[in-house]
This record gives C-alpha cells, sequence and structure tokens, in this order.
C-alpha cells in the first residue's frame, strides 16, 4: 500500500468505478461511495482530530442537498456548478450559527445538542411541506452539461465527481497537516493546557466545525445530483448516526479511516440487502463489537494483524537514551528578552484580588508585586490558597474582587489566553501534557502559538523552520535530547516535569509561574531542575510554589508566605525562616491546646501492632509517592503520622484503605494481608476511613450518611455505633438529622464524618485532617471526643497542627518526601520544641 | 379558544408524562453509570412490543406490571454481559455501543414482530370519556397521567426512602467514598440500569394504545427524552420532571396557536435555555462529561 493517503485515494478513486461493477453494481454505487467517503474525510476533521463527535452532520448534509436543488429549479436551471456554490455558501452559513451555539458546550453535551438540531431540522423539513416537498421530496433537478460533458452518462458523472472528491480531500489533508491542523489535534489531547499556550480554542473549533459542514455541504450537494431528487432523509437522526458509524467502523484515528469506513458500509448494505431486509441488525452487532474491542475501526484492526510483520521503529522513550545535557548552558536565545526591563522593575501587579468557592474564600485580599530577573517562592500549608492564586494570576478565572496590573494597565476580564498573550505563562502541579504526542509536538505546538505564519493552510506543519530550530533549542536546554520523539506518555515521570516546565517556557514569558516543578521528583532531578530556574530566572521573573522548603530558602530570593487564604509574611528566606508566625504555622507553639491533658495509653505495656506497612512503594501514574513505608498501628494507641505536605501522608491513608492500592510490599490488618482488595472489603473488614475534607455526601441528609456507613458493615466485633452512642458523643448532631449534609458547619460535619465511619464493624479509624477548617471551639470539642474514642479502637492520625496531634497521639511517625525519617514517642516531640524543629524543621 | 387551549394544555401533559417517565429512566442510568444510553428508545419500544403480547393474554392491567419487568431483564442481561465494561471509560465508548444497540434493537423488532406497525386498541374498561360541563377527557388519557404520577412517585421514594436510593446518591456523588463505606456499586449499578429501562419499557406500554406499535417508535420519541434530560439538567430529578411537563405545555400551547411548529416547539425551546442556562434549569456540574 503506498505510504502517502492521497496517492492511495488517488489509487482507490482510479480502480473503484471497475472494481464495483466487477462485483455487479452500477457506476451510480460508486459515485456514492465517492461522496460518503469524502464526507467521512470532512466529519473526521472534527472526530478524529479535534475530537468533537457531532450527530449532526446529516443536517449539513440534506440542508446542503435541498438548497442545490432549490437553487437550480428556481434560479440556475441550466447550471450545476452555481447551485453547488449556492449551497455551499448556504450550509457554510448554517454551520456558523450552529456552531457558536452548540459549542458552547463540550464533550457529551455537544453530541446532544447537534442530535436535537438535526431533530430539530428534521421536523422543518418535513413539515415544511411547501418548500421542501415534505415526504414526497423535491424532483425537477438536473444534470446539466458540465464544459461540454455528458453527467447524464453515469461513468463520465463518476469522474466529475471523483475529481471533485480528491479536491477536496487534499483541502482536507492540507488543513490537517498545516499548523492550524496540529492545533485542533492539541484541542483533542488537552483542551486546557492548549488555551494555556495561547490559542483560543473557541474560534479553532468554530473554524474546523465549518470547515467540516463545508466538506459535507459539497457532498450533499452533489448528493442531489447523483439521484436527481432531494428529500428529507438525510435530515433524519438516523444518517447522521450513519456517518458516524462509517467514520467509527473505518477508523477515526486515521486519515484515510473514515473513507476506508465508508465503502465498508455502503458495500455492507448492498451486498447483505440483496438476502436480507435486516442487514442493519448484523451491521449493529458489527459495530458493537468494534466498540467494545477495536474502538480504533477498521484501520486499528489492520495494523494489528500487520503488526508482527512490520519492522517497528523503537520509541526510544527511557530517559537512559538521553543525551546529558552540558550543566552550564545558558537559556536558549528566544527567551532572552530583546530589550531586557530594568533589573526588579514591576512585571505583574495583583492588588487585593479575592476569590471565593461557595462559602468558602480561597484567597483573601491578596496584593503581590512580581519582579524581572527576581526568584520568588510562594509558600504555605496545605489549603492556604496558593494555588488558587496561580490560577487567578494566570487568568483561569477572574478574580470576585480586586485587580490584575501590567504596568498602568489593568487587565479586565483575564484568560488563560489573553494572560499568555501578556507574557505570563504557568506550568501545573498535575502533569498537564498533550500525553498522546511527542515530546517535540508537545513544545513545537507551544512555539507555534505566536508565529505569524499559523494561520498558513498551504504550510506543513513542519516547514516553519524559526520554530523547528527554536523548539530544537529548548528541547536541549530542558535535557531532552534523544527523546524528541517519544510520546509523552512513555516518558518517566522526572521528563513530564521536565515537559511541564518546557511547555510554559514556550509562550517566551517575561513572567513564569511554576507550580510545585520539583513535586514527586528524586535528588538528582530536583539539583538540575532547581539549576535550570535559576538560570531562567536571570532573564525573566519566576514565581515558584513549593513544599520543600529546605530547598526554598536555599534558593529563592524572595519568599511570600500564606495562610488561609491571606499573605502572612514576604520577605528574604533569612526572615521568613527566623519569623515566628511562619514557624507557627508549620511547627506549632507548643502550646497547651486543651485545658484537660489527654488520657495517653500505659507506658511499658507491650500492645499488639493491629495494621502493619511493611515496605510499602505507591505510585500515582508514574510518579512514586511513597519509598519502602513501613509502620505499625498497635491496639489502643493513637498513632500520628507527620510531614509536611505532599510527604505522602494521604496517600499512605489511601493506600492502607485501597484506593491507591501499593505497587510493592504488604498491608496486614488483623493478621491479614489487605494490600491488594478492593476498598470495599477492606472496609468490610473493619477499616474505618476519615477522609481529608470529609468527603460527607452532600444532597443526603445527616442521617442517611450515618445509614450509609453501616449499611454493609454489619459484622460482629468491633466498635458498631448506633444512635444513642453517636449522639453521647456528639450531642449536637442530634438536633440536625435531618438536615441536608452540605448545609451543616465545617465542625458539624467533621462529627458527622467520624460517626459515619464508626457506624458499622469498625476496629481501625483512620483520621486524615479531621481538625482542618474547624473554630477553636470545636477543636477542642472534637479533640475531646477522640481522646475518648482511644479506649475503644485504636487511631491513625493525620494532622498538621503539630499541638494539636502530638497532645493526642503515644507514637508518631515522621514522613519526609513518601519516606518514613523517624519514629518514636509523641511525647518528647510534644514537650520539646528543639526536638521538633530538629525532626520537622529546616 | 380558551376551552381548544386547556384541551390542548392537557394533551401536552400526557406528552409530558410519556416524556418524564422516560427522561427519568435515561437521567437516572447517566448519574450512575456515566452512560448516554441511545438504546433508551430501543427499551421504550421493546415495552410497547412485550405489551402488545401479554395484553392477548392477560390484558392490558398485566402489561402494565409484566412488560416493564420483561425489559428490565433484558436491560439487566446487556449490563451485566456489556455495558459495566464501559464505564470506567471514556463516557464517548458507553454513547457509541447503546447507539449500536440500538440499531440492531430497532432491527431485532423488525425480525420478530414484522415492519408494518401492530394494532394496539385502548383496553374496553378504559374507554369514554369523562364529560364535564363542556370539557371532555378521554378515562385511557387521565389513567395515563395517574399511572404517570405513581411511577415518578414510587420512583420517588425509592430513591429518597430506601437504602438502594441512598447508595444511588450518594454512588453518584462520590462512588469513591461508597466503596471505603464497605459498599460495592456493582450490584447498585445493574439495578439502576434495569429500573432506567424499565421505565422506558413502562412509557412504551402507556403510549401503545394511543400511538400504536411499530419498530422506529423509539428513534423519534429518544430524541425528545434527551431534550427533557438536557433541559431539566443532567441528573437531577425535580429538573426532568419539570422539564418534562414544561415541553409537554409548550407543545400543547404551539398546537393552539400555530400547529405545524408543534414539534419544533422543544427544541426552540432548548436553544433558548442552553444559552441563558448552559447547564439545563436544575443541572449540576459532572466534570466529567463536559
Amino acid at each position: 500500500m503506498p505510504r502517502h493517503p492521497l496517492v492511495a485515494l488517488l489509487i482507490a478513486l482510479a480502480v473503484l468505478p471497475f472494481a464495483v461493477t466487477a462485483l455487479g453494481y452500477t457506476h451510480g454505487f460508486a459515485t456514492e461511495i465517492a461522496l460518503f467517503a469524502m464526507v467521512g474525510l470532512g466529519f473526521n476533521l472534527l472526530l478524529g482530530y479535534t475530537g468533537l463527535l457531532s450527530f449532526g452532520h446529516g443536517l449539513f448534509f440534506g440542508f446542503a442537498a435541498y438548497a442545490a436543488a432549490l437553487a437550480q429549479i428556481h434560479f440556475f436551471k441550466t447550471s450545476l456548478l452555481a447551485p453547488l456554490a449556492a449551497a455551499v455558501v448556504l450550509t457554510a452559513l448554517l454551520g456558523v450559527a450552529v456552531g457558536f451555539l452548540v459549542l458552547r458546550r463540550r464533550g457529551v453535551y455537544f453530541s446532544l445538542l447537534t442530535l436535537a438540531f438535526t431533530a430539530l431540522g428534521f421536523t422543518i423539513a418535513f413539515r415544511w411541506t411547501a418548500f421542501t416537498g415534505g415526504e414526497s421530496g423535491l424532483r425537477g433537478v438536473n444534470r446539466v452539461a458540465l464544459a461540454g460533458l455528458d453527467l447524464d452518462n453515469q461513468l463520465v458523472f463518476y469522474w466529475v465527481v471523483a475529481a471533485l472528491v480528491f479536491a477536496v480531500a487534499f483541502l482536507v489533508w492540507r488543513v490537517v497537516r498545516s499548523p492550524f491542523g496540529s492545533v485542533l489535534v492539541a484541542i483533542r489531547e488537552n483542551e486546557v493546557r492548549a488555551r494555556f499556550l495561547g490559542y483560543p480554542v473557541r474560534r479553532y473549533k468554530l473554524v474546523a466545525f465549518v470547515v467540516s459542514v463545508l466538506v459535507t455541504a459539497v457532498g450533499g450537494a452533489m448528493f442531489t445530483f447523483l439521484k436527481v431528487f432531494a428529500s428529507a432523509d438525510p435530515v433524519h437522526p438516523n444518517f447522521s448516526g450513519e456517518i458516524l458509524a462509517m467514520s467509527i467502523i473505518g477508523g477515526a484515528g486515521h486519515f484515510l479511516g473514515p473513507a476506508i469506513g465508508a465503502a465498508f458500509y455502503l458495500v455492507f448494505r448492498e451486498a447483505l440487502s440483496a438476502y436480507t431486509s435486516a442487514w442493519l441488525f448484523w451491521f449493529g452487532l458489527l459495530f458493537m463489537a468494534f466498540i467494545l474491542f477495536s474502538p480504533s475501526g477498521l484501520v486499528g484492526l489492520g495494523e494489528r494483524v500487520l503488526a508482527p510483520f512490520r519492522k517497528r521503529r523503537e520509541a526510544l522513550a527511557s530517559m537512559a537514551s538521553r543525551v546529558k545535557p552540558d550543566p552550564g548552558q545558558e537559556v536558549p536565545a528566544f527567551l532572552v528578552p530583546a530589550a531586557p526591563p530594568g533589573a526588579g522593575s514591576v512585571l505583574l501587579e495583583a492588588d487585593r484580588v479575592s476569590k471565593s468557592f461557595g462559602d468558602f474564600l480561597a484567597v483573601d485580599r491578596v496584593s503581590l508585586e512580581l519582579h524581572h530577573g527576581r526568584l520568588q517562592a510562594l509558600i504555605g500549608p496545605n489549603g492556604a490558597g496558593k494555588t488558587t492564586l496561580f490560577n487567578l494570576l494566570s487568568g483561569l478565572f477572574p478574580p470576585d474582587a480586586g485587580r490584575l496590573r501590567i504596568g498602568a494597565a489593568a487587565i479586565d476580564d483575564p484568560t488563560p489566553e489573553r494572560m499568555v498573550g501578556l507574557g505570563v505563562a504557568r506550568s501545573f502541579q498535575v502533569t498537564n501534557l498533550f500525553q498522546g504526542l511527542t515530546v517535540f509536538e508537545n513544545l513545537r505546538l507551544g512555539m507555534q502559538a505566536r508565529h505569524p505564519r499559523r494561520f498558513n493552510l498551504w504550510l506543513g506543519k513542519e516547514a516553519l523552520d524559526d520554530v523547528n530550530r527554536e523548539t530544537r533549542a529548548l528541547v536541549k536546554f530542558l535535557g531532552l535530547e534523544g527523546v524528541e520523539e517519544a510520546p509523552v506518555s512513555s516518558l518517566s515521570y522526572g521528563g513530564q516535569r521536565l515537559l511541564e516546565i518546557g511547555l510554559a517556557l514556550t509562550a517566551r514569558p517575561r513572567l513564569l509561574l511554576l507550580d510545585e516543578p520539583l513535586a514527586g521528583l528524586a535528588a538528582g532531578e530536583r539539583e538540575r531542575i532547581v539549576a535550570m530556574i535559576r538560570v531562567l530566572a536571570r532573564h525573566m521573573g519566576v514565581l515558584l510554589i513549593e513544599h520543600d522548603i529546605d530547598r526554598v530558602f536555599e534558593f529563592a530570593e524572595g519568599i511570600t508566605v500564606m495562610a488561609d487564604g491571606a499573605v502572612l509574611v514576604e520577605g528574604s528566606a533569612d526572615d521568613v525562616q527566623a519569623n515566628a508566625q511562619v514557624q507557627q504555622v508549620y511547627l506549632g507553639s507548643g502550646r497547651a491546646v486543651v485545658a484537660a491533658g489527654a488520657a495517653h495509653a500505659q507506658p511499658g505495656v507491650a500492645r499488639p501492632a493491629l495494621l502493619t506497612l511493611e515496605g510499602v512503594n505507591t505510585y500515582y501514574g508514574k510518579s512514586h509517592i511513597l519509598y519502602d513505608v513501613s509502620l505499625e498501628v498497635r491496639a489502643g494507641e493513637v498513632t500520628a503520622l507527620l510531614g509536611r505536605n505532599g510527604a505522602g501522608k494521604s496517600s499512605t491513608v489511601k493506600t492502607i484503605m485501597g484506593l491507591a492500592p501499593p505497587a510493592s510490599g504488604t498491608v496486614r490488618f488483623a493478621g491479614e494481608v489487605i494490600s491488594g482488595r478492593a476498598p470495599e472489603h477492606i472496609a468490610r473488614a473493619g477499616v474505618g476511613l476519615v477522609p481529608q475534607g470529609r468527603r460527607l455526601f452532600s444532597g443526603l441528609t445527616v442521617a442517611e450518611n450515618l445509614r450509609l456507613g453501616g449499611l454493609s458493615r454489619g459484622g460482629a466485633g468491633g466498635v458498631h455505633w448506633d444512635e444513642a452512642r453517636i449522639f453521647g458523643y456528639f450531642p449536637r448532631i442530634r438536633d440536625k438529622l435531618a438536615t441536608r449534609a452540605d448545609q451543616l458547619s465545617g465542625g458539624e460535619q467533621q462529627m458527622v464524618a467520624i460517626a459515619r465511619a464508626l457506624s458499622g464493624n469498625v476496629q481501625i479509624l483512620l483520621l486524615d485532617e479531621p481538625f482542618e477548617g474547624l473554630a477553636p471551639a470545636l477543636v477542642e470539642e472534637v479533640f475531646k471526643s477522640l481522646d475518648q474514642l482511644r479506649k475503644e479502637i485504636p487511631i491513625l492520625i493525620i494532622e498538621h497542627d503539630l499541638d494539636l496531634v502530638l497532645a493526642l497521639a503515644d507514637r508518631a511517625y515522621v514522613l519526609d518526601r513518601g519516606r518514613i525519617s523517624h519514629e518514636g514517642p509523641a511525647a518528647p516531640l510534644l514537650a520539646d520544641l528543639e526536638l521538633r524543629r530538629k525532626v520537622l524543621w529546616v | 379558544m380558551i376551552a381548544s387551549l386547556i384541551e390542548q394544555i392537557l394533551n401536552g401533559l400526557l406528552v409530558g408524562s410519556y416524556y418524564i417517565v422516560l427522561s427519568l429512566g435515561l437521567s437516572l442510568i447517566f448519574s450512575l453509570g456515566g452512560v448516554v444510553n441511545l438504546a433508551h428508545g430501543a427499551f421504550y419500544a421493546l415495552g410497547a412490543y412485550f405489551a402488545y403480547e401479554v395484553q392477548r393474554r392477560l390484558g392490558f392491567g398485566g402489561a402494565v406490571v409484566l412488560s416493564p419487568v420483561g425489559v428490565a431483564l433484558v436491560g439487566m442481561a446487556i449490563e451485566r454481559c456489556f455495558l459495566h465494561r464501559l464505564y470506567r471509560e471514556d463516557p464517548m465508548l458507553g454513547l457509541l455501543f447503546t447507539f449500536g444497540l440500538a440499531m440492531t434493537a430497532e432491527q431485532s423488532l423488525r425480525l420478530v414482530w414484522g415492519t408494518t406497525g401492530l394494532n394496539f386498541s385502548i383496553p374496553d374498561a378504559l374507554r369514554g370519556q369523562l364529560l364535564l360541563g363542556d370539557f371532555i377527557y378521554s378515562y385511557y388519557r387521565l389513567t395515563v397521567l395517574a399511572i404517570t404520577m405513581l411511577a415518578v412517585t414510587a420512583c420517588w421514594l425509592l430513591l429518597n426512602k430506601t437504602a438502594f436510593g441512598m447508595i444511588v446518591r450518594a454512588g453518584t456523588r462520590d462512588p469513591e467514598m461508597v466503596r471505603a463505606l464497605g459498599i460495592s456499586l456493582k450490584p447498585a449499578q445493574t439495578a439502576v440500569f434495569a429500573l432506567g429501562v424499565a421505565l422506558a419499557g413502562l412509557a412504551g406500554v402507556l403510549s401503545a394504545p394511543l400511538a400504536g406499535v411499530q419498530p422506529a417508535m423509539g428513534t423519534e420519541i429518544l430524541i425528545a427524552a434527551f431534550v427533557v434530560v438536557v433541559i431539566g439538567g443532567l441528573g437531577s430529578f425535580w429538573g426532568v420532571v419539570f422539564a418534562g411537563l414544561l415541553v409537554g405545555v409548550v407543545r400543547g400551547i404551539t398546537v393552539v396557536f400555530y400547529p405545524p411548529a408543534a414539534e419544533a416547539s422543544m427544541y426552540v425551546l432548548m436553544a433558548l435555555i442552553l444559552l441563558f442556562r448552559p447547564r439545563g434549569l436544575m443541572g449540576e456540574k459532572f466534570e466529567k462529561f463536559e
């Protein structure tokens, strides 16, 4: 088979009429195949390339068919080209209008909306009989002569159509290969990130939609001339479904897939309908089988069959095949501003910006100035509002109050595209790349975003020489040479983090926002990325969020500390490190939190371990989160799990619960191995979870939340709280049983979450941040309840307020970057602030 | 004028009640499993055909009860064998699979019961009209309204007053947390699919005496049901009920003033609502479907 799809198509079109007659069909049938193949190619511009599943192409096909017929009947009786042109133009206008409406939504909503518009179109076509002929359709269409060719000869008409189909396919191919087409693929892969590269994706999608409609319109109009008749059939939703089915069966992932699918579908229909009127029954079965077993269609099936006979290029994905970067290298030339602003000049100013979600004030009147050539760090405990502030600065959503300013100009309606255009680019905490594309293509897409010739359809995307050159320079700078052609999904986690920063750099930022660039990386990789950020900060402003505060104190030139949505302190590393308020946020003050001391377990008594973790390693995707974690929770004790944000505390709890199953190591509970079991089985074995953020079922009442806790965890033994007992511990819940859980105060929610976890056969309680966001009076109340509970049930608790948790705990483990770095009794850590600093501070 | 307006509004309510029963099932399946069930119309048609068979033997009352049960059993088998594999995948795959299922199902109906429609007459006991002064309304239509109300009430009770309903509602919000409380979601997912298609089947039974029984009956009403769900908001119980009535009434009013636009009215309504409330009247945000 020829490599180039257009050559393959050309050969297929040349052979088609002969193949079709050999099978005993007419030349008209060949024309039909060619037309539907073309419509499939246009449809696939949306489905395969942009990732939009439309149920509405029948509407445009049918509309164009009517338009061509009516134009010829009423205005251009002796022409074929004029009605064709009129039909295409009118359908394009309809496409713009419909596209504008339906593209307001994405995903499944988009599909349903296109379906509804088709249904609307069908009703109109069917009812408006005066205009469309209703059920009987429109007759009186003629294939008039074109340039001396007798189009009433079916074979001549076929060649004319084939030429047209090839011309249109050539156009679609140009679009697909152009810089514009590469952006459509980016939108399919990751729409949000495409916006953060600076692409106005709504406009791109609308253009793709209209181009796709244009191709369909050509098909519809020519179909009228093929049948010399127009009817409401194509507007029926079933017809849209047929176009979809052809494309899927053929294979939406390949340029020619839908064309192959169209031929297959039509031949299948002709062949089977000779024997049975229920040929759609067999087709439906086949279609379902494809969805279940080969969603990539016939092309995907063919590739799988041929795979053993083909030589495959080995993807060079391992980071080992990387060329080691030169450690002292300078930044690529394109990142150096032509006219650098004066050192220390203000790049972006946030003026008392606020943002709340519901009742929760995430960012509270934060003012911030970011300077050229300065490396500023943003730190603070979990929930301090750091990422929300990033989202505000990068335009993901506008602030509720306050302003962003660049120079003297206020930015009224910040969007990602606009902020990128103004030189503010960001990376993401959770890797946010174009997973299906290669490393080079990821970066190239970014570099292309502001190239003056990015809309040129006559250029291949790879023909932008300056973009390629700059991309290669960036690849080298990032140290990703040698893996450029590997798909991102095969890249190691460290490589993906590098690429995450690289994508932000493609915007040639004046201000670079980095959200936890070091998270989840091994020591060597951290060194390298820190060195890279330092070099970058000579040429631009950098603001980074980082939990690894040891590192931050080493290399940041300025530090902003946030707590509870507001800026707590701003200053140099030394200032911040010595600042009492900051230490208090991270370490507590050593104050006695509750009047009555906790009733600790008797010291010196040997207690059996109920829950043990041995050498547990856990990954999220490629990110290694827990390294050989071993710990035990003993009967009759409260065990605390301490450590900074991102150290792996919540991941440990999720691993125990089976929500993030360990890759290696074992979790034992009451003598049984529970690692590898489903969460519901682990819960039924007697593990009760109070997750971070409570996760009560909103919309359900308190009583229902409690009942769900006990529903499947009958079983004997363990604690099993009935209502009386719950009210004994938490009297204030009694009046709230009929209240919806989301309408409770934070403290009440916490009590319900604990009670819910205990409303079944429970032998161990896992508590993740039970005091988070509680008012002081409630903290004391919950503390006392937990102190009571210790007599009944062993507890593993995660809590960032060290004064509280150490007062409660008998023993403590400290996690540091996924490893246990300290274990021992809790009392010394409670009393001795110096020891606490040593174990938990910088 | 007023009399015909009232009559058409009542007729609109009747149409609306089919939509409600159908759309509630669609919405339930979507909320818990995340599957946009394009085969819903096929189950509706299947309900009507089952009713045709049952009525001949056990009368209309038997059909109302047994036909939805039969549809539920078919749905359960399909969910267990195929559909449950697609819950965790891209929602597009569920949509495409049910699209193929709809195609196959409609053809199966043709193979078994023939391509032409079947006659299905109003049961004798429900023939006749209610006369209130000038106002006339058929007993059968009243019965349909009553059964719809009963079905909606039963659904509401099931979802809000039973343990099963609690699991479904909780699973819609936070499936992971449901499992962390020891509850497996699999049986609930199967049951919800069965319940959803049973409702479609019921709507099919109720519409059969008025609209007749024919293989393509599902395709037409399916789109209307989606429109109702989109107007009401995906995942919202009262949103669906309200939208069903609204669509019915708007249709009734259009019939009085400009009959040819009756069918188009709901699409126009939908376009308007989506312009101003993109998530529907009472819809909530479901991240994975956006």
